[in-house]
C-alpha cells in the first residue's frame, strides 16, 4: 500500500478530507498524517523559520519536518490548504519547497474550496501513485518493438505509431465520442506506417479518456498524463537526463511538471478556474474568425502592451478583447495580448506553485501557436524549447511506456 | 451509537501519584456498566450519559485536584480518530500540551481549597520610548 | 448557565466549567452531534458541504472554507451561550482550534453576543495559575 502522507489545514472542515481519502483509495493508495508530539511543534516551527499565527500551520511544519529527516515513512506527499487563506498558502508553498529540498519524494499541492471532489484529485493522486510504484518504467529512455499511444484529451484526441524508438505514423483529430475519435486517429496512425493493428505489440492510453479507451483496445498501459506526459516530452525534446520543467497548457487544464531525469517530482495541475486554458485562445480565433491555427502567427506580428487584457476569467477575458476591437484596435495586437494574457496566468498560477528548473520544455497542442510560446518565454525571461511533434507527447508517452510491459 | 452516549476523557495531572492503571481499575469497579480504557494520560470511560457522569463524580470526589475530565466526540477506538489508521491526529497534540499544564491548574485548585486569595502580579509595561532613547543614547 | 469555552475544545476549561456547576459548550459536543448521526458519512466528522454553506452566516463567500465550516460548528453554540470563557494566548490550540483567523471571529462574535465573557491569561508560573483558577471560579460562581 503506497502512503501518501498529508499535510494539511481546514480539509475537515471544509467536507473534503472524505474527498481527499477516496481519491487516493481508488488509486490503491492511503493517507496518512506523520506523527508528531507537541514538544516536537515548537521546536520544528523555530527551525524551520516560518512563525505562521495558525497552529494547524504550525503542525503541518512539524508533519513535515518528520518526513524531511526520514523519522515517519511515507512514499509521496500531498500538501493541501484552503483556497482564498493567505498564511496557508504561504505555508503550502515553503513546505513544498522544503520536501523537495530534503526529501526525494514526489509532492503535490493543492488548494482547495468545499465543492472539491475526489474526481478532481484522481489524476494527480494516481500521478503520485505511477511515480512511487513504476519507478523502473518510468526510467524507460527507449522505445521497442512495434507500439501504440493514444492520447484522449479533452480537446483533441491523438495516435502514435512507434517502431524501434521512432515515430512511423501520428494522426490528430478534435475529440468527439472518446472510442470513435480515437479509433479514427488509431486506424490513420497505422496505415501511415503501413502496419496492421495485429501487429501492434503493445498499447499505451492517456488523457481524459483513458480507461475507456484502455478497456475497448485491451491497452497494456493506462495511465494518468502527468507522467506519461513528461516522459513524452522528455523523448521529443531529447532532454531525458538532468532537470527541466514541462509546460502544457491544455484544452481545459494546464500542466507545470518539473522532472528529474524524465521522472516528475512536483507538478500543479489546473486548480480552481480554467480560464487561462487553451480554451480561452480558441474563444479568441472564434471571435477573430480565424482558425485556432493561424492565431500564433497574427499574434507574432501583433503588441500585446496595445490592447491590454488583465483577467483572470475567460468570460472578462472576452468582454476585454471585444472593448478593444471596439477600440479599433488591430486584430494582431488582440491576438499577442490574447496569448500574452494566458502566459501570465499560467505563471501567475502554476508556475507559482513550483520551482521553474531549466530548460523549459513546451508542449501540447497550444505549443503549435507561436505567439504563445513567445509569450510564455517573454512572460518567463527565457524562450521555451518546443520539440518537433510536441502535439503528440502524450501519445509518444505512452507507446513509449507500453514498450515496457512486452 | 444512541445521542445518550458519552465517551469521557480522564485525565491525570502529573502532579499526581495517582496511575492510570489505578484510576481505570477504581473507575470500573464502581461502574461495571461502562467501558473503561486505560491511556497513556488516564483512561477512557465510555457508556451512557448518566452513568459516565456519575462515575466522573465519585471519581472526583476522590481526586478532586488531581483527575480532570472532558468529554470526547468520538466513541472509543473509532476508526476516523484511530491512531493506528493514519497516525496522531491534531487533537492529540492539543491534549498533550494541556497535560502539561494540568500540575499548574491542581496547584492553583489547591490553593483555592486553602481559601488563599490571589497574587497581586505587576504587570510590566514596556520601556517609554524616551526612557528607550536615553539608552541608546547613552550606548552610542 | 451554558458557558462556552475558548479554546472550544480545551480539557482545563470543559472541566472547570463543569466543576463550578455550569454546561460546558464544546467542540466535542458539536463534533458528537455530527458523528453520531449515521445517515451522513463524510468522515472524518461529517462536516458536510451544506454545512460549510451555512458557515455563510458568519462569514462570506471570500472567507476560506476552511473558516466557514468551523464557524458552522462554533457559530449555533455561540448563539447559544449564556457566558464564556476565552484562555489568550493558549500555547496549545490545535485540532479543530488550528485556525487563527476562525478563532479571532469567535471571539468577536462573543463580544457582539454581549454576553459575560471572562478573559484569562495562559498562566506561566505557580502564582499565576492560582489567579487563573481563582479568577474562573469567582466568574463561573457568579453566574446566575
Amino acid at each position: 500500500m503506497i502512503k501518501i502522507a498529508q499535510l494539511s489545514c481546514g480539509t475537515e472542515y471544509s467536507s473534503v478530507q472524505y474527498e481527499i481519502e477516496k481519491a487516493a483509495r481508488s488509486v490503491g493508495a492511503k493517507v496518512v498524517y506523520p506523527d508528531v508530539s507537541a514538544a516536537d511543534i515548537n521546536a520544528a516551527v523555530e527551525r524551520f523559520g516560518f512563525r505562521p499565527r495558525s497552529p494547524q500551520l504550525k503542525l503541518m511544519i512539524a508533519r513535515a519536518i518528520q518526513l524531511a529527516d526520514g523519522l515517519y515513512d511515507a512514499d509521496a506527499v500531498f500538501i493541501t490548504t484552503c483556497f482564498r487563506c493567505a498564511e496557508g498558502a504561504l505555508v503550502r508553498n515553503e513546505l513544498r519547497r522544503f520536501i523537495q529540498e530534503n526529501t526525494r519524494l514526489p509532492v503535490v499541492t493543492y488548494s482547495f474550496t468545499e465543492r472539491l471532489k475526489a474526481s478532481q484529485l484522481l489524476t494527480r493522486m494516481e500521478a503520485l501513485v505511477t511515480i512511487v510504484s513504476r519507478k523502473e518504467l518510468l526510467a524507460r529512455e527507449k522505445q521497442s518493438g512495434i507500439t501504440v499511444g493514444l492520447d484522449s484529451g479533452s480537446s483533441t484526441t491523438k495516435a502514435v505509431v512507434m517502431v524501434d524508438n521512432e515515430i512511423v505514423g501520428k494522426d490528430w483529430t478534435p475529440s468527439g465520442d472518446v472510442i470513435q475519435s480515437a479509433t479514427y486517429v488509431l486506424e490513420n496512425a497505422l496505415a501511415e506506417a503501413g502496419i496492421k493493428l495485429s501487429e501492434v505489440e503493445a498499447m499505451g492510453t492517456t488523457g481524459y479518456g483513458r480507461y475507456s479507451l484502455g478497456k475497448h483496445f485491451k491497452a497494456k498501459l493506462v495511465q494518468e498524463e502527468l507522467t506519461v506526459n513528461s516522459k513524452g516530452a522528455v523523448w521529443l525534446a531529447d532532454r531525458q537526463h538532468g532537470e527541466a520543467t514541462i509546460i502544457d497548457i491544455g484544452g481545459m487544464d494546464n500542466k507545470a511538471i518539473t522532472v528529474r531525469d524524465g521522472v516528475p517530482d512536483n507538478f500543479t495541475m489546473g486548480g480552481i478556474c480554467a480560464g487561462a486554458s487553451g480554451r480561452f485562445l480558441e474563444m479568441t480565433s472564434k471571435r477573430l474568425k480565424i482558425e485556432v491555427t493561424e492565431l500564433g502567427e497574427l499574434a507574432d506580428r501583433g503588441d500585446w502592451r496595445n490592447a491590454k487584457m488583465n483577467s483572470y476569467c475567460s468570460v472578462f477575458g472576452i468582454q476585454d478583447l471585444v472593448t478593444s476591437l471596439g477600440d479599433g484596435k488591430s486584430f494582431e495586437d488582440v491576438a499577442a495580448a490574447a496569448c500574452h494574457s494566458v502566459a501570465e496566468q499560467v505563471y501567475e498560477q502554476q508556475l507559482q506553485e513550483i520551482d521553474v528548473r531549466h530548460p523549459i520544455i513546451q508542449v501540447g497542442g497550444t505549443s503549435l501557436i507561436s505567439g504563445l510560446v513567445t509569450a510564455v518565454g517573454e512572460v518567463l525571461g527565457e524562450k521555451p524549447i518546443v520539440p518537433p511533434n510536441s502535439q503528440y507527447i502524450g501519445a509518444v508517452g505512452g507507446a513509449l511506456l507500453s514498450s515496457g510491459f512486452m | 451509537m444512541s445521542e445518550d452516549r458519552e465517551t469521557r476523557l480522564l485525565m491525570i495531572s502529573p502532579g499526581s501519584e495517582l496511575t492510570p492503571d489505578q484510576l481505570a481499575r477504581m473507575v470500573h469497579s464502581m461502574s461495571p456498566s461502562v467501558t473503561v480504557k486505560e491511556t497513556c494520560y488516564g483512561c477512557l470511560v465510555e457508556g451512557p450519559r448518566e452513568v459516565v457522569r456519575e462515575a466522573r463524580d465519585r471519581i472526583r470526589e476522590m481526586y478532586p485536584n488531581e483527575v480532570f475530565s472532558k468529554v470526547r466526540a468520538y466513541p472509543a477506538g473509532d476508526p476516523r480518530r484511530c491512531r493506528a489508521q493514519h497516525g496522531t491526529r491534531p487533537g492529540f497534540a492539543q491534549l498533550e500540551s494541556e497535560w502539561e499544564f494540568l500540575s499548574k491548574v491542581q496547584h492553583g485548585l489547591e490553593c483555592v481549597e486553602r481559601g488563599e486569595g490571589p497574587v497581586q502580579m505587576e504587570k510590566e509595561e514596556k520601556l517609554p520610548v524616551d526612557r528607550f532613547k536615553k539608552i541608546c543614547e547613552a550606548n552610542r | 448557565m451554558k458557558v462556552f469555552i475558548d479554546p472550544p475544545n480545551s480539557l482545563v476549561l470543559f472541566d472547570l466549567v463543569e466543576r463550578f456547576g455550569h454546561e460546558p459548550l464544546s467542540s466535542m459536543a458539536a463534533i458528537q452531534e455530527r458523528i453520531d448521526k449515521l445517515e451522513i458519512d463524510m468522515p472524518p466528522m461529517n462536516v458536510t458541504i451544506d454545512d460549510v454553506i451555512k458557515g455563510l452566516k458568519y462569514a462570506g463567500i471570500e472567507v476560506p472554507s476552511g473558516v466557514r465550516g468551523r464557524l458552522a460548528l462554533w457559530g449555533p453554540l455561540i448563539d447559544e451561550a449564556e457566558a464564556a470563557i476565552i484562555m489568550d494566548d493558549a500555547p496549545f490550540a490545535f485540532g479543530c482550534v488550528g485556525c487563527e483567523r476562525t478563532q479571532s471571529m469567535v471571539k468577536y462574535l462573543l463580544k457582539r453576543r454581549g454576553i459575560p465573557v471572562l478573559h484569562v491569561e495562559y498562566p506561566d508560573t505557580d502564582d499565576e495559575a492560582k489567579n487563573f483558577v481563582i479568577q474562573a471560579k469567582e466568574f463561573l460562581e457568579g453566574l446566575k
